[in-house]
């Protein structure tokens, strides 16, 4: 007897609990609706009101995830080209790729904007090299070290990058009679 | 399960729930309301709704803020309010899930309009939006409104209907 007693007492609170929840629904939309109304009416009659409906793009500026990894710094004397399973990445732009680059090296350049592209990373590690060196514009930033921090984040081990870039490696070599 | 429903201390606990919730709520639409062109940018930010439904999220959504911070401080349709902070917070969460997911680095535009230097999105934005999220349950589930417009009002009625 007392068993079903109880049993009745959880019923009847659960249904208590539903209706009540149901109420507060009920109530929440009217509260919603209500809010959107005096919204709506107070932003048309204010000084700086927005437009209902945005025409033209937001200009937001949401910067790139960094994604950075551990890079090594070498002077341009310390590099050497021919050296065995070595890859050197040219970070510049084509255009100066194609006048001047150390021989064996290949060109990604690199984007201040925009990740590098994720197949290129993948040539990088298909390449079977164990030290990728990458040169860039000198410039500050680098170029080149920047990209060698992009490689070496996305899963790249022993990447360097030449301090001073292309400049300082092309008077290097020179200096030692090599292209 | 059915003590913890009815144990009479849930009344003295959601209290205290209620008015913090209520506090967050009334600071954090001030300066949506304040500056609706900036909490645009906000919403715009997060990249998820179509551009044509940016504005009227940034005009209506602080003033229903408004509401429910107001109506849980008075205490009146207090678990209206708690549901429509529960669903808000709801969007708020899954809103911010989304814009790590994608990468974003972003301020998360709740209390102000600030750069990601000084606010950025986080898991630990989630944890607090969640521990806000699970508060609003509380006081949905279990205030017994022993300060406020409704308890006045039911104990009017229940006076009323005894005499």
């Amino acid at each position: 007897m007392r068993g079903i007693a109880s049993t009745d007492s959880a019923s009847n609170r659960d249904q208590g609990l539903l209706r009540s929840l149901w109420l507060a629904s009920r109530d929440a939309v009217l509260i919603a609706s209500a809010c959107a109304l005096v919204a709506l009416v107070f932003n048309f009659f204010r000084a700086d009101g927005i437009a209902l409906i945005q025409r033209s793009e937001y200009q937001i500026l949401v910067p790139c995830p960094v994604t950075e990894g551990a890079v090594e710094a070498i002077e341009a004397e310390a590099l050497k080209p021919e050296e065995p399973r070595t890859l050197l990445i040219d970070a510049r732009p084509s255009g100066d790729y194609q006048k001047w680059h150390v021989a064996g090296a290949i060109n990604i350049t690199y984007d201040y904007l925009e990740p590098t592209e994720p197949k290129k990373i993948q040539s990088i590690a298909a390449s079977g090299a164990r030290r990728v060196v990458v040169y860039g514009d000198g410039e500050n930033p680098d170029s080149g070290e920047q990209l060698a921090k992009e490689i070496a984040g996305k899963g790249i081990r022993n990447v360097s990058y030449v301090v001073g870039g292309f400049n300082e490696l092309n008077k290097s070599l020179s200096s030692r009679g090599e292209p | 399960m059915s003590r913890i429903f009815q144990w009479k201390g849930h009344a003295y606990l959601a209290l205290p729930a209620r008015f913090y919730l209520a506090l967050v709520f009334l600071f954090a639409c001030y300066h949506k309301i304040m500056d609706p062109g900036a909490f645009a940018v906000d919403v715009a930010t997060y990249q998820i709704l179509p551009l044509s439904l940016v504005n009227l999220m940034a005009i209506i959504l602080p003033w229903i803020e408004l509401a429910a911070g107001v109506l849980l401080l008075v205490g009146f349709r207090t678990r209206a309010a708690a549901l429509l902070i529960s669903a808000m917070m709801l969007v708020f969460t899954v809103a911010i899930v989304i814009a790590l997911a994608k990468g974003l680095d972003m301020s998360c535009g709740c209390f102000a309009s600030q750069g990601a230097n000084e606010d950025p999105i986080s898991a630990r934005t989630i944890v607090r939006d969640l521990g806000w999220l699970l508060l609003s349950i509380y006081v949905l589930l279990f205030d017994r409104n022993p300060l406020g417009v409704d308890g006045w009002i039911m104990r009017r009625e229940s006076i009323r209907s005894e005499g």
